[in-house]
């Protein structure tokens, strides 16, 4: 990643320390304070800001009560009713649902991605520039804009397809895949572009051909950007809800953000103990995956990935 | 292009360099057969796969009666995709087309219609094509006349599917099934015992017993006839309704028999009574209005006020999240940018937990924390903020909670961009005496303006549509008084277009929303093409 700033320069701060000899022992306090003492205030501040709602989620799903009122920070007792509950409803059905979708999305979309970063790396054509231009700008207009075409549009197609139509998993993962190029097409030909070129001209002297390239030389050495590319739309599937909502009427279809946002829109009062149960679940996979691909994904966001 | 070994290319063994290359250089004429042949039965297979595709496909559409350009369509893509790859040319060609089907499907197709649907009235009542809704129409009108002929009927099964053996006004018998209408006993294979009917072709007399238990399958039992159909009225007497409205193809009216009323088409897709033209026909079909629903939007005081709130609201809340979020993300990098830190590492970590949080999920969290009767906010401080419920609470908590989603990848932006910064700047400007203040101002903050502009684009254009947040967090209220669609105080364009198509409030009008949608493109547009100079990878392009 050629364009990822990774020079560490000195910290700021530190050119901020005083110059001269070294002052005495009675400041030392006065000035730790200033310029460091501060900075825990700040810290503590935004941990507090950035954890609360997750400690928060935490607490109430093993607190008995299961309602919002009456919630304390340390349940008493603490207790596992409102994982029962939520067991009750189909949501194992909406978490494997929403993996299938996630999964095969992001799948799919890295290796579609790949294709084309692949031509627009390594040959120049007629509408090379036109075109990734249309790509940058489609990326502007998000696909959601459109959802009541694409809803009529899956009303439509199911009246002859009904194995893609609206309700299926696959009408699901073809919409997020028409939505696969796009700037991660731009992220991943970025990442092209620094494999050396003569990796494969000398390659394709030897006999190998375009395909035998771009499967057994490009893809091993992109596996970073493969890995973030993965996790971003795994991520914009996994958390996409206007379209699954619009698309998905029938229970045993939801995914999770459809089958969670029906369960505690209903009864807020009520069903918050095992609302926030499912939710705990509900992160469990993208947390694993995400501090699984951490160290690609911070390189991978700077080069302009979107989220928030 | 070279056979020699590059600097660029010693760190991979795998490469050949040098004289190896020379050598291999030379046809390998087995290894590239092999690999040919491999690579041209995976092609073959693949295409066959795709071929088979499009026939299944052309063989459903046929046989639904699907329309004729729909079987072109397919017909011809796969034509078009046989000659692309099996062609030796347009190499680019091959690797672009798999993403770009999916795009023009389910991206561009989707964008286009959008236009269509804005200049029509599709929605509510006016959802089918005018042959569906004539269909329709037809459908509703059969009734029992008052004088229709009765028939004596029989219940009849056979496994799960029901008939009646029916005996007409003139004494003809008959078994019903809804799948072929009436057929005439005579022709049907009828056992019979002590003169009494038993069975039927495979359907079996049932008592009236055994009727009476299966008393909704015989009560939903309708048994085609011409221009009409029979139903049970007791489980032995059926009667016939007949079709009372009918359409003329050649006049293109349509007439009801019972009032002698003639309905003609309007422009605005209904059937209207020619002599009343307050009485109409549902349902109605789908037409082109044109621009009628852009004047609406910008004209009807209902639709504008509302509108126009929704607009700047969006721009609002899309400038206030950027630049909050930034504001709090670099504080916080700058804060933690400080090698005298303890723990550094552990923060960082913490820092990126509402990132990584699923945001539909953490949207209905903080739904939770912020209402106003038992929400933990309110709890733990005593007090009864209306967060979601009050206009400018609600803004505030919207704007809030967003902050929240969005810091940590700010924080992580400004964190790399900082470190980018080269520190002769600052040593530089130390011996000039510049404080830290003025060091902040003219080193820190340009520098990483211009390392992060395309960042707070993209941010901006992303909040400008941010769903999530603001459908999760407040559905879009609290609502705005006197509007004449569904619109509330926390509405953004993308929310308010979700809810005058599909929230059944605002009579679910596909035209106003996709005209929302369109006038939403336009402004994303135009907002790309201003930014477009600014985001580096352009620059690229050319190399």
């Amino acid at each position: 990643m050629s364009t990822v700033p990774t020079r560490t320069g000195t910290p700021v701060t530190d050119a901020t320390a005083p110059r001269g000899g070294e002052p005495p022992v009675w400041v030392r306090p006065v000035r730790w304070t200033q310029q460091v003492g501060w900075r825990y205030l700040v810290v503590a501040a935004a941990l507090f800001f950035a954890l609360f709602p997750a400690v928060w989620v935490i607490s109430a799903a093993f607190n008995p009560t299961g309602s919002i009122a009456a919630q304390r920070l340390i349940p008493d007792p603490i207790s596992t009713v409102n994982f029962e509950v939520l067991f009750e409803t189909h949501f194992w059905r909406w978490f494997g649902n929403s993996m299938i979708v996630a999964g095969v999305t992001a799948v799919g979309s890295v290796f579609l991605c790949a294709l084309a970063a692949y031509v627009y790396s390594r040959m120049r054509f007629h509408g090379r520039r036109t075109s990734l231009l249309a790509l940058l700008l489609l990326q502007m207009l998000p696909q959601f804009l459109a959802i009541i075409a694409i809803f009529l549009l899956m009303i439509g197609l199911g009246r002859f397809f009904p194995e893609i139509g609206l309700n299926t998993l696959a009408g699901l993962i073809a919409i997020y895949l028409g939505g696969a190029l796009g700037l991660n097409t731009w992220l991943m030909k970025g990442f092209f572009d620094t494999i050396p070129h003569d990796l494969d001209e000398s390659a394709k002297i030897d006999g190998a051909s375009h395909v035998q390239v771009f499967f057994t030389m490009i893809l091993p050495l992109a596996a970073p950007i493969l890995a973030v590319i993965t996790l971003l739309s795994f991520i914009v599937a996994i958390n996409d809800f206007i379209v699954q909502s619009v698309l998905l009427t029938d229970e045993r279809q939801f995914t999770l953000a459809v089958g969670l946002y029906r369960f505690i829109a209903e009864d807020y009062g009520a069903r918050w103990g095992p609302f926030t149960a499912g939710a705990l679940l509900a992160g469990v996979p993208i947390v694993l995956l995400f501090l699984f691909l951490q160290r690609y994904l911070t390189s991978g966001l700077i080069q302009g990935a979107v989220k928030g | 292009m070279t056979t020699t070994t590059s600097p660029g290319t010693d760190t991979q063994p795998s490469v050949p360099g040098g004289v190896d290359a020379a050598i291999r250089h030379g046809d390998h004429p087995l290894s590239r057969f092999g690999d040919t042949l491999m690579g041209v039965f995976v092609k073959l297979v693949l295409l066959g796969a795709v071929n088979g595709l499009g026939v299944l496909m052309i063989v459903r559409i046929v046989g639904l009666d699907g329309p004729w350009w729909g079987v072109a369509t397919v017909a011809v893509t796969t034509l078009l995709l046989d000659g692309i790859y099996l062609g030796k040319r347009k190499l680019p060609l091959k690797y672009l087309i798999p993403g770009t089907i999916f795009l023009l499907i389910f991206q561009v197709f989707p964008f286009v219609y959008t236009f269509y649907i804005a200049f029509t009235n599709y929605g509510l009542g006016q959802i089918l094509t005018q042959d569906q809704a004539i269909e329709r129409i037809e459908r509703v009108s059969i009734r029992t006349l008052p004088d229709a002929p009765r028939y004596g009927a029989v219940p009849f099964a056979d496994g799960d599917d029901v008939a009646l053996l029916l005996t007409s006004p003139d004494d003809e018998v008959f078994l019903g099934t809804p799948d072929d209408g009436l057929l005439p006993l005579a022709e049907l294979d009828v056992t019979e015992v002590d003169g009494r009917i038993v069975a039927v072709d495979g359907y079996e007399r049932l008592s009236l017993g055994a009727a009476q238990d299966r008393i909704d399958a015989f009560t939903a039992l309708r048994i085609p006839v011409e221009e009409g159909e029979i139903e049970l009225v007791s489980l032995s007497a059926a009667t016939m309704r007949e079709q009372t409205r009918f359409y003329d193809p050649d006049t293109g009216l349509l007439t009801d028999e019972l009032t002698g009323a003639v309905y003609a088409p309007s422009d605005r897709g209904r059937f209207v009574n020619v002599e009343d033209p307050a009485d109409t026909l549902s349902p109605g079909w789908r037409v082109v209005v044109g621009t009628e629903n852009f004047v609406r939007a910008f004209t009807n005081e209902a639709i504008r006020g509302p509108f126009a709130r929704v607009l700047v609201w969006t721009y609002a809340f899309a400038f206030l999240s950027t630049f909050g979020t930034f504001a709090l993300g670099l504080l916080l990098a700058i804060t933690m940018n400080d090698a005298r830190l303890k723990g550094r590492r552990i923060y960082r970590l913490a820092m990126i937990v509402p990132y990584a949080l699923p945001t539909f999920m953490t949207a209905l969290i903080w739904r939770g924390m912020m209402n106003r009767s038992f929400g933990v906010i309110n709890e733990m401080i005593g007090v009864a903020v209306p967060w979601l419920n009050d206009p400018n609470w609600a803004r505030f908590s919207v704007v809030l909670v967003n902050l929240w989603f969005g810091f940590p990848y700010m924080f992580l932006i400004s964190t790399a961009a900082l470190q980018s910064i080269p520190s002769d700047l600052y040593e530089a400007a130390s011996v000039d005496g510049a404080s830290g203040w003025q060091r902040f101002r003219k080193i820190t903050l340009p520098l990483l303006l211009i390392a992060t502009a395309p960042v707070l684009v993209s941010t901006f254009a992303f909040n400008f549509n941010n769903f999530n947040v603001i459908y999760l967090l407040t559905g879009g209220n609290p609502p705005i008084a006197g509007a004449a669609t569904p619109a509330g105080h926390t509405d953004i364009l993308i929310t308010y277009t979700y809810r005058i198509a599909f929230e059944s409030g605002g009579g679910q009008d596909y035209g106003m929303g996709a005209t929302i949608a369109v006038l939403t493109f336009v402004l994303v547009a135009a907002m790309a093409a201003l930014s477009f100079r600014w985001i580096r990878p352009l620059e690229e392009i050319n190399e």
